[in-house]
Formats: C-alpha cells, structure tokens, sequence
C-alpha cells in the first residue's frame, strides 16, 4: 500500500484553493485542470478502452471532435457544450459520469472556463494508449544485455543499465557474514548456526558461496520457507466458517494435504508451470496420481458451504490475481474499467470452473470416511480429518448465466448460457477443450491398488484383534465367550466378504475374464449378506453380555434395575434386527454388493485443463513475469511490479522491465523450474550487496532515497513465521518434521514444529499471539506482507514465557559449552551469544556494553538470570528480527 | 484527568520531531505520536491531518449482538397490538411483503435454492408497554427505565436496514460489506488509520468484552489497512489486560528496567552505524512505548481509582449489570485517556438473538445493560466529556414484527434486516431527537433509510474524518461503502 500518495491526495484537497492562473500559455489549464478529472472520471468508458457513443475524451482534438452525438463542446456557446449539459444533469439517467458523485462546481466551471476560452490543447497531444498494447499484455521478451561493464551476471547487468540512466552505481558486497545470514534466512527460514558460519568463513574456494546456495536450495527446509510464501500468494487457509460451533463452512479440515504437496512440489524443484496444472486440474491431468489431486486443494479452499456462487466468485478473482495478476473480480459486476475484460469475460473463465464439486476419497492406510457433506440448513458439518479432499467435475453441463450488478438473482433474461472461453483481449482463439476419459481408479477410487490393499488389511487386522480377543477371553463366563466368539465369527465373515467383494471388483475392472463377473459378483452378495448377519448376531451376543453384566449387579447397586431395562430393551432391539434381516433378503438384489467407495462420472469435462494449459503457455504474457515478480520480491524485499497482483493498466509499472521480462523467459526456458531463478537471484552482486551503511554514498541517497533503482539491497524484517523458527532454532529446539494435520496456535509456543504448520485461517485463532503481532499471513488475501513495528512486539519478545525460556536454554547450553572447553568468560560468552544469534562479532562499544551489563547488575542478579537476560536483550537487538 | 493534546486532536506530533527525541536517553522521553509504521517509515503518516475541523475526539461504539427487537426497545408500534394475530394484508396498511424494498435491500446468504428462511406475516403484538419519556416526550418501551430518565440526552435513528439476514450481518454493520462481497476494514480500522494519537502508551483502537466470537473478527480487522490498524482486544482482567503486557515473576521490575535499557543501548549504537534505518529508529520507540504500555495499560483497566458512588452508577456492584458496567467503565477511562475507538460488547455473543421467549430473553438483556448503558451516558455528562466523546449504541438487524412460527415457535420474532434502530449520544449529535421511522408496522425503514454506512459516514463525519476521501491506492471502495453522513441528526 503506498501511503505516501495518501497523504499527497489528502494535504492536496486540504490545501486545495483557488487561484487563477494568469500568465501561462492556455494549454496549461487543460492540462493541469482538466485531462485529470477527464482521465479519471471519463476516460474508463470514452477513451482507448471503450469509446462509448464513438466518444473518446482522452485528447483535446477528440473531445472537439466528439461522437455520435457531434462534437462534445461548444466554444462559442460554452452553454450548449454536450460535455457541460451532461455533467452538470441532474437526472442521474443523464447524468455523467453515471456511477460515484458527480463532478465538484470547482471541476465543472474549470471545464467551462477552458470551452469559454476556446478549447485549446497541445497540438502534439497523445492519445491513450491502445489497452492490447499495455506493456504486460504482451510477451515477455529477453531482450540482449547490455555490455559486461557491471560483471558477468545477467541480473547485474540490468540492473547498472538502469543506474547507470540515474548516474548511481552499485554498493559493494556485504560482509560475508551479512552474506551467509540473508542467504539462510531467504533460502530456508532460519540463520546459520555458529558451525556453519565458521565452516563459511573458513572455505577460501572461490565458489563457497554458490556451495552454500546449493546446499540450503537442496535442503528440504527450503520447501518449508518458500512453501509458506507461496501459500500467501495461494491462500492457503485452513478450514473456517464457524470454528467455535464447530461447523465447516470454508475450505476442509484435509486441506492440509495441499499444503503438504507445495512443500514436497517445491523441494522435488516441479515446475511452476506444471505447479498451477495440478492445482488447477491435477485430477485432469493426471487422474492416476492421488497427490495431483490433492493440489486441487487450491480450489477446494476457496470452496463456501452456503453459496456455490461464492466459491466460483474466489475461484475466479484468486486464479485471476494469483497467477495472471489480472484483477478479473472487477468485471463481475461491469465491464472492467481500466482493462479489456468484459463482464462477458468474466462469466466466460468462471465457466472453466462450474462443473466443480468436492469428494473426500479414502486414503491408504486410513478408514473410508464417508460422502462428502453437502450443506443442509440447520445441519452442522462435521470435521472429517480422514481421506484427502479434492475437487471433480460432478455437473458436467452446469450452465453459467450472466448476471447483473453482482448479485445472482438479477440473471440476465432469455440469454442463453456462456461457454467457458480464455479472455478475448489475450487470446482471441477458443480454449481447446478435450473431454477427459477418466481411468477405473478416479471415477471409482475404491478400485486403487493401495485403496484394495489397505481394506483387506483392516479386514484381516479386524479378525486378528478378534481372535487375540477370543483366546485371552477363554476364561470369562460364558455370556462373555459367547460374544467373543461372535466378535471373532463376524469379523472372520467381513473378511471372507471384503475378500469376495474384492474378487468381484477384480472381475469387473481387472482382468478377469468377463464369464466369470456374474458368479462373483453372486458370491460377494451373498458372502455379504453373511457378514451382515454375522454382525447382527454379534450384536446380539454383545447386548446379551450387557443384559448378564446388568443382571449380576448386586441388589444394592442403586441404577441396577434401570441398567437391566435398558440392557433387557437393547437385546431385544438387537433380536429384532437380526430376526427381520434373515427374513428380508430381496431376491433381485442377488448381485448387488457395497463397493469400496462412491462411484463419480466417468469423464471429466476438460474444461480446468485447458485453462491451466493456457495460463501455463509460453504465449501467456503475464504468468511468468507474475511468478518472478513474487520471487524477485521476496528476495529482495520489493516487487519489481509493486501492484503484485495488478499487473494491468492500473497496476504500476515495473520498476525494471527488461530484468522483469529477462528473468520471465529465464523461467520459461529453464522449464519453469524456480530453484534456477533463486540461484541466479541470490549469486547476483545485486543480492548481495551491501544494505545501509554508516557511510552512505550521499548523491546516491538523494538521487534515489527510497532505493527504487537497485543502488544498494533492500532491509528486510523477519516475517512472524521466521522469528518463531529463528527463535527456535537458535535454541537448538527447532523440530523440522515435514508434514502433517495442522497444529494449534493456542500450542505454538510450547510447542516446537515449524511455523507453517500450525492452523491458518480468518477467523480469530487462526494466527498464534505471535503471528498475529509480528504480521503472519492474512488468510483471506496475502500477496504482499505487512511489516508493522509495534510495542506489542516488544513485549512479545521480552515477557513472554516463550522468550524467557529460549533465552534460558541458550545461555545456559553457551555458558555450559565453554565451561566444557575452559574459556567460560563473560568476553566469551558475549562473543559466542552474539555470532549465534546475529551471525556477527560485537563492536568493541556493543563489547563493552555488554560487558559492562553482566559486571554492574553481578551484585543484585545471579549470574546465571543475568546471562539470560543478556541472551534475550541480543533476541531483542534490532539486528535479530532487521535482515540487513 | 486533562486530557493530553485537548485543543488540537488532530493535530499530530511530526515524525522529524520524533526523530530528534532520540537522543534523549531512554527513560527521559517525553511523550510524542505513536510511531509504528511498515517500511515506508520515513514518510509521513495520514494521520497527521483531519479532513476538517472535528466535532468528537473519541467514540463508544457499544454493539449488542444477537440483533435486539427495534419495536420493543427504542421504536414502539402500537399497531401491533391493535393487530396482534391477524396476518399483514388484513390490516389496513399496505402489506409489506408486497413492497419492492423487500428485494431491493434483502440478500441472502445462502444460494437462493438453498434459502430455507421464511417469511413470518403473523403479528405478534408486543411484549412489553411503552411510554413517552423525558422532555422530549420519546417513547421507548419499559424494559428501559434508566435509561429513560436521560431520553434527551439521545439521539435515535429508526430508518436503519441492512442487507443480511443472518449474523455475519455482525460483521456487515461494523465493515459494511454483506458477508457476499469482499471484506473491508472495519469502521475502528478506519478511525485509528485516520486519525492522529492522543495518547502514545495506549493503543488507538480498543476492543472490550469482543470480538465475542471467532467468526466475528471482521468487526474489528483492519484488512488492507494492515495490521497495526486493526482493534486491540484488552481484557479487565487487572493482571494481563494486554498479550504479553506484565514482565515476567521471577524478574524484579529493576532487572527489567535495566534489561530495556540494555537493549536501548545496544540499538542506539546500532543507530550510530544505520542513521538513516527508519525500521530501527522505529523499533528504539517502540521500547520505550512498550515499556511504558505495561504501566499505561493496566492503569486504564483499573477501577480501584474510582468511586463507590461511580461503580454503583454502572451497575458494578449488582451482579446482573456487574459485566456490561464493567466493560463501559472501562470505556470511559479509555476516552478519558485518549483512546480514539472503543468498541464494546456489553453481552456475549448472539444472546439478543430471540427467536423464542422474546419476552424473557429481552427482561433480562435489557436489564443487564440499561443501568450500565446509562451510569456511561451520565458520567460522561458529569466530567464534561460529551463534548468530546460519540457514544453510539446499536445491533446488526431488528427482529420481526410477525411471529416466527420455524419448530413450532410460539413467542419470538426472526433476524430483521428491513429496519432497524440504534441510538447516538454526545459530542456534535442533538439531543432528545428522533430521526426517521420505520412503517406502521415496524417493517421498513421509510424513506431512503440508512444502510449501515450512514452510520459509518456519520461517526467519522464526527471526528472530522471524510469517508470518501479515506482512499487506499488499488483498494476499490464503492458508493455503498463510503456511506452518506446524516446531517439531520448533527448539530
């Protein structure tokens, strides 16, 4: 958010007053007065977007020319000017412009001074540009570089192009330590430990830093720290809606899983492209791969129980910002006002996703949980932890109307339905949409190999528990060896029936020769109607034990007769049951058995598959410079496009564009795989600079003080999840377990995994007391961190229990270390607190400084909470949480 | 207590002037603005500056969640009991089910084929007399007798409707966006983003008694406007009001101090090296306040400075009214202190919501809150504070005039949207006037009614804040939220 311009928009109406001008030439008023008020009140609807009425206002001379209507004004008779009469209207029909306020007295009599004083306008005036020529709308082009007067490194020399325009130059290199701790805390999240800053230092080979680079890129720590960045640029939530009930109303307790996959994505270095295929259509693409489907947990988090509408509204706004920094959310209610996407458009990409449902699907090793829960007024939704959540095409001819004004219920009238199409203005070709034949194992997910397996082996599991159970039963009384052995009996038949279902399955989707299909599926029937039978009369035994327990309570016991009814009635149930269940067996349903899951269409529509294969293609302008750009950003703490989810005409332009665009083409050359763009970012002198200095170069602050052009790096600030691991970490107490549930905030800090891991949603546990006050991912929408300075931080990291322990822990393993090797001084001690945490040596003030604090308080605090309250003053340094 | 910075609320302490404080030493510091800003720390801040001359330095903002019923509170309708049982078209009036604003102001939720919500056209008389009160003769019902002794102190508006029927209306009245549309900054976000500091060892924006649940966040999030804008939620309980605001037991408050001042001299000789690091200029101040905060903070949550006479005046010595009296009390020591927003949850969540036993549900509610509600109106009349403080009191919808009849309901009313009322009292607001009604019947707001963002419009008008020109780059705000202010009811 730039709040700078704000303030410059609030002092300028504050300060706003009006005097004439006199002396100046009379384009002047035009310019300053009114091409301003025209392009942002007008020239949305008559410029070079949309030219309504044949009107365009975006130049003198076709404002004089006018439209269809004849020219817009009038210089001899100001009065009769059309752009007067229909500003200055007070029936809003005629009124323009049609939407917001009308224009202010100030502007309107401006406009008529100007007619009155003839209209005049530059006579080399431009006209808007042509929108399909807008800088980002068309491709990515590496451009050649420029000479190597800047080194070798592509980056770098892009960069001095750019500066060397604005007389600046490059900052040297930081110091290596400055170096190897922005390296770590960029790459894997975390600073280097003692070990590794000595093991740095110490490697005098002239590529020890590209080692390092390889090293940190090749740990699986790495999937961690930029999984989280890009579960902000996803939206990544846990589930929500209505936490305290609990009921489920947004995304799904198993969304997880995805999460999971973009960790594991990113540290197997999968390509960015192939990353949005699966996300977008992992169950098209590649239906026999469960994991692909698990990234279509992308869609399924924006999924809404109580308005399907609303999850095709997210759907498309975030597939939209996310991947083609296109804001498509403004067409849903008009034709967009600064980029050529029609209102049509936006019904046209919100047809890709219209078919879409969610089922939940067993998963290896885990029970069947059961169908997916639809919403149902009044009925609460359940939080399943078990199988994996995905999406499919459950309405294969799901129509998508246009509707007005965002609000579903004004459909257009008598309008036929809309075909999911790309947008016009990017790619006038029609989607290739191919219907996808889905394979046994998606369509029926019970039918996989892993599913079959897991089922059998819970079936035998079942039996041998039953009979573990039998034998240690052999000297209970006799109610109770009956239900063991009814137990045992039951079990034995589910297994004989998982067994015969699983053969018939075979038969029917295998390779079994068809003859053999009908007699199989018999016998499964029919071994499951025994099961089922078996079960009941398990259930018999089992209420009859119950009844034999009641009635041996003694007299005394005072609920026994109560116990005894109610045992009495449950036996009784229990016999009626299986009395109707023999008698019931419908002849026609011989061949009916359960299978092992629901059964889904057989095809799919296609129609995500050829979005994703569309956003993914090296003819769309906007994918990669979008993905490099929130690279680009996170290494280096600004965005080369500053509007990372705007990248039209209303977003700003990049700072850079041939770097933007060199390392677009870069990623689409090198397959898309990110971990190249990361080496080629991190090895330039651009990353590794030198930050502020106390020296800065003077010119260069005032020429450039907010560091725009790339003269010296960027300051960064841990973000919430880096300090709680850094924290962690330094302490010897980071746990980097990959995977698994969500944990709770309420359990961050007392517990130890990494921070991605621990619950992310809107609602008001969904950030740990941490994260909420150093700034943790905004669940809703994350593009860009905010990085807020607040007191509350400093309490945070000064009295919390957490803090006090981390800083207990590390003095005391400190102080014991160099008790261990002798040198257990306060000189070595501040030196060691100080290159464990901030990865440097103390300054000969801040030694003695720190020196000074350990001697001057040794009379009224014990040595050992004064070392801690040292170690936690440096967790406090400004050069902890800065990455300079 | 004087009230710091009193003649110029708006009127900020310019960051260069901060800046030069540093030198200062650590506990010597005199206090200037808060300074906590993202990376563009070195820019000013649009807080320095009000759009126009305020007429309020600080609002109450008390929410009442659950929804209460607008005809049995503050907009009685004696047609109800004219034509108690009988459904709306055999009344003499115009069926209100027949009116266009039905669609026009309603949306739901829920897809439309999913939408199980009736319509109830029974009337259900109501449950409670009523009488004109005060010198200017309001009437309002008699579930609130304190209250009515200081009518002519309030200021009602009785053509309030919104759009949602459900509770994530909670969070529309407070963001203005039905629960459809794109989340916004809640209206205290907005206060605190616009307008200067009056006091630095407290936060801008503070949260009472809420958010009363978790999916209620929104009425006190700051969206876009970032973090350090949204509300912060202070408990009363005397001993950790704040997240991490008390310093550890087994450290002594000297070896704290002397901690702080180690840490101040570490980053001050960090500040020689990086003179020109806006981020570590401003976490130096950040310290300082901190430190500071853990005194400033539960001073403001501490009620053994006040008399019996004022804990009684709120109810606090009763246990029906102890919760509500509380949170308001708190409030007002808030206010005095600065404190820009206050929002208050006098009750817990939902609990207005009377779809049945109305009667009972709203004996009790009312009670709990209407000698607090009125102990804060007098004591901010007594210390002079009116002049300088908006209370505004309201709910997320009204309830029914018809019966809902949904499992056999015999004696409550549904979720209203159609029209609403809610109260303001103080500072640039008339006083013992009425604006606005809703028809016969209760129904609809006449007129154009007020969406939620007239509210919002209104209060920030007060402070001298213009919501139209509150503007984000990038962010798109429409007409619905920006709101219009409604003069009528100003001074």
């Amino acid at each position: 958010m730039n709040r700078t311009s704000v303030v410059l928009l609030i002092s300028c109406m504050l300060f706003q007053t009006t005097f004439v001008v006199k002396a100046e030439p009379p384009t002047s008023h035009y310019l300053q007065k009114i091409k301003p008020v025209l392009q942002s009140r007008c020239w949305a609807c008559h410029g070079a977007l949309k030219k309504e009425s044949g009107l365009r206002l975006d130049t003198g001379a076709s404002i004089r020319d006018g439209g269809d209507s004849g020219p817009a004004i009038d210089v001899q008779d100001p009065d009769l000017s059309l752009l007067l009469q229909r500003v200055e209207a007070t029936e809003l029909t005629e009124r323009m412009p049609p939407e917001g306020e009308p224009l202010t007295p100030n502007e309107i009599s401006a406009i008529r001074d100007w007619i009155a004083s003839g209209g005049q306008s530059p006579a080399n005036e431009r006209a808007e540009v042509d929108p399909h020529q807008h800088w980002a709308f068309l491709p990515p082009v590496r451009s050649p570089l420029p000479p190597r007067t800047s080194g070798r490194h592509p980056v770098d020399r892009l960069i001095t192009l750019k500066l060397q325009e604005y007389g600046l130059k490059m900052q040297p290199f930081a110091s290596p330590n400055t170096q190897l701790r922005r390296l770590y805390l960029d790459l894997i999240g975390i600073p280097p430990t003692a070990a590794d800053l000595q093991t740095f230092l110490g490697d005098k080979s002239p590529d020890a830093y590209e080692k390092v680079v390889d090293q940190l890129l090749a740990s699986p720590l790495y999937g961690q720290r930029w999984g989280r960045h890009w579960m902000d640029v996803w939206r990544y939530s846990d589930w929500y809606g209505r936490r305290m009930v609990p009921d489920v109303w947004n995304s799904a307790p198993q969304i997880w899983r995805w999460r999971d996959w973009i960790v594991d994505s990113l540290n197997a270095d999968k390509g960015y492209d192939q990353m949005i295929s699966e996300m977008l259509a992992g169950d098209e693409i590649d239906p026999t791969d469960v994991t692909a489907s698990h990234a279509t947990g992308y869609l399924v988090r924006n999924w809404y129980a109580l308005n399907p509408n609303d999850w095709m509204r997210s759907n498309v706004e975030y597939t939209g910002k996310a991947f083609l920094g296109l804001t498509f959310n403004c067409a849903h209610c008009h034709d967009h006002k600064y980029d050529p996407i029609t209102q049509r458009d936006y019904f046209r990409f919100r047809a890709f996703f219209e078919p879409l449902g969610l089922r939940q699907d067993q998963v290896a090793g885990e029970p069947n949980p059961d169908a997916f829960q639809e919403y149902e007024y009044s009925v609460l939704r359940k939080i399943v932890r078990i199988g994996a959540i995905r999406v499919y095409d459950k309405h294969p001819d799901a129509a998508t109307y246009i509707y007005l004004g965002g609000d579903e219920r004004n459909r257009l009238p008598n309008t036929a339905p809309v075909r999911p199409g790309l947008p016009l203005f990017l790619d006038p070709t029609d989607a290739l949409i191919q219907e996808v034949r889905l394979p046994v194992s998606a369509w029926y997910p019970g039918w996989q190999s892993e599913i079959r397996e897991t089922n059998l082996k819970i079936a035998q599991q079942q039996l041998r528990v039953a009979e573990q159970a039998l034998l240690e039963g052999e000297s209970q009384n006799e109610p109770t060896r009956l239900n063991l052995r009814a137990q045992r009996d039951a079990a034995a038949a589910r297994l004989a029936s998982t067994q015969a279902r699983l053969a018939a399955d075979q038969a029917e989707h295998g390779d079994v020769t068809p003859k053999r299909k009908e007699p199989l599926a018999h016998r499964a029937a029919h071994l499951e109607f025994q099961s089922d039978l078996a079960q009941l009369r398990a259930d018999v035994a089992q209420a009859a034990e119950q009844l034999a327990v009641a009635k041996a309570l003694p007299d005394t016991e005072k609920d026994r007769d109560k116990r005894t009814t109610a045992a009495q009635t449950s036996w009784q149930k229990a016999n009626e049951k299986l009395n109707s269940a023999v008698n019931s067996k419908p002849q026609d349903q011989a061949n009916k058995y359960t299978r092992f899951s629901s059964r889904f269409p057989r095809t799919s529509t296609g129609r995500r598959r050829a979005l994703a294969q569309w956003i993914t293609s090296r003819r769309n302008p906007l994918t990669a410079r979008v993905a490099v750009n929130h690279i680009w950003a996170r290494h280096l703490h600004a965005p080369l496009v500053s509007t990372v989810f705007d990248f039209g005409r209303n977003g700003q332009p990049p700072t850079h564009p041939r770097l933007l665009d060199w390392l677009a083409v870069e990623l689409q050359d090198t397959g898309w795989r990110m971990k190249q763009i990361h080496r080629k970012i991190v090895t330039s002198h651009a990353y590794r600079m030198q930050s502020l200095t106390p020296h800065m170069d003077e010119t260069a602050v005032a020429l450039d003080p907010d560091n725009r052009w790339l003269w010296r790096a960027n300051v960064g600030r841990m973000e919430a999840e880096v300090v709680r691991d850094s924290l962690l970490s330094c302490a010897n107490e980071l746990d980097s377990t990959l995977g698994g549930q969500e944990l709770e905030n309420v359990d961050a800090l007392t517990t130890h995994r990494r921070s991605l891991y621990y619950s992310c949603h809107p609602e008001l546990d969904g950030k740990s007391e941490f994260g909420e006050l150093f700034d943790a991912a905004e669940a809703s929408e994350c593009f860009r961190r905010t990085r807020s300075i607040v007191p509350q931080q400093a309490l945070a990291l000064t009295n919390s229990h957490f803090i006090h322990r981390i800083s207990k822990r590390l003095s005391e393993q400190t102080w014991a270390e160099l008790v261990a090797c002798g040198r257990a001084t306060p000189n070595a001690f501040v030196r060691s607190i100080f290159e464990q945490l901030l990865t440097r040596y103390p300054t000969p003030q801040e030694l003695a400084v720190s020196l000074a604090y350990l001697k001057d308080n040794a009379a009224t605090s014990d040595s050992t909470s004064l070392r801690a309250s040292f170690t936690r003053a440096i967790l406090n340094h400004n050069d902890f949480l800065a990455i300079r | 207590m004087t009230r710091p910075n009193s003649k110029d609320p708006c009127h900020g302490v310019p960051r260069r002037a901060i800046l030069s404080d540093l030198g200062m030493g650590f506990t010597g510091l005199a206090l200037g603005s808060l300074l906590h800003d993202d990376s563009h720390g070195a820019s000013p801040s649009p807080e320095q500056a009000c759009h126009f001359s305020p007429k309020a330095k600080s609002v109450i903002w008390v929410f009442l969640s659950g929804g209460y019923s607008h005809v049995e509170t503050f907009d009685p309708k004696p047609a109800l009991n004219q034509y108690a049982g009988m459904t709306f078209d055999k009344t003499p009036f115009q069926n209100p089910l027949d009116s266009p604003l039905h669609k026009k102001r309603f949306r739901s939720v829920p897809a439309e084929d999913i939408n199980v919500r009736d319509v109830y056209p029974t009337i259900y008389p109501m449950q409670v007399g009523w009488h004109r009160q005060g010198e200017s003769g309001i009437a309002m019902t008699d579930w609130w007798p304190h209250l009515a002794t200081c009518v002519d102190e309030l200021c009602f508006v009785r053509n309030m409707w919104t759009t949602d029927n459900d509770h994530a209306a909670e969070n529309q009245i407070h963001t203005g966006r039905h629960r459809l549309d794109e989340p916004q900054p809640s209206i205290g976000s907005w206060a605190n983003y616009g307008l200067g500091s009056l006091n630095d060892n407290l936060p801008k924006f503070v949260v009472l008694g809420g958010p009363t649940r978790s999916d209620t966040r929104q009425s006190i999030d700051s969206y876009y406007l970032g973090p350090q804008h949204s509300g912060v939620p202070l408990g009363l309980d005397g001993k950790r009001p704040l997240p991490f605001g008390s310093r550890q037991q087994q450290q002594s408050a000297d070896e704290q101090l002397r901690e702080y001042q180690l840490i101040h001299a570490l980053n001050q000789l960090s500040s020689v090296e990086y003179p020109t690091d806006p981020d570590l200029l401003a976490r130096i101040r950040a310290y300082e306040l901190a430190y500071r905060m853990q005194t400033a903070v539960p001073d403001a949550v501490d009620f053994s400075q006040e008399s019996p006479h004022t804990k009684s005046m709120y109810g606090i010595t009763d246990e029906d009214t102890r919760i509500a009296g509380q949170r308001l009390l708190a409030a007002r020591r808030m206010v005095e202190r600065g404190v820009r927003f206050v929002q208050v949850f006098p009750s817990s969540y939902g609990v207005w919501d009377s779809h049945q036993k109305l009667k009972d549900n709203h004996t009790r509610l009312c009670r709990s809150v209407d000698k607090p509600i009125t102990g804060l109106i007098r004591d901010l009349k007594q210390r002079g504070l009116m002049d300088d403080v908006v209370v505004v009191f309201c709910t997320e919808f009204g309830r029914t005039p018809g019966l809902e009849q949904r499992n056999g309901g015999r004696d409550g009313r549904d979720h209203h949207p159609h029209g609403f009322t809610i109260w303001l009292a103080g500072a640039g607001l008339k006083r013992g006037y009425v604006h606005g009604a809703t028809d016969e019947l209760g129904y609809h707001a006449l007129g154009d009614g007020h969406y939620v963002t007239d509210l919002h419009a209104t209060v920030l008008h007060l402070l001298g804040l213009d919501n139209r020109r509150l503007e984000i780059p990038g962010r798109k705000r429409l007409d619905i939220d920006r709101g219009h202010v409604i003069h009528e009811i100003l001074t």
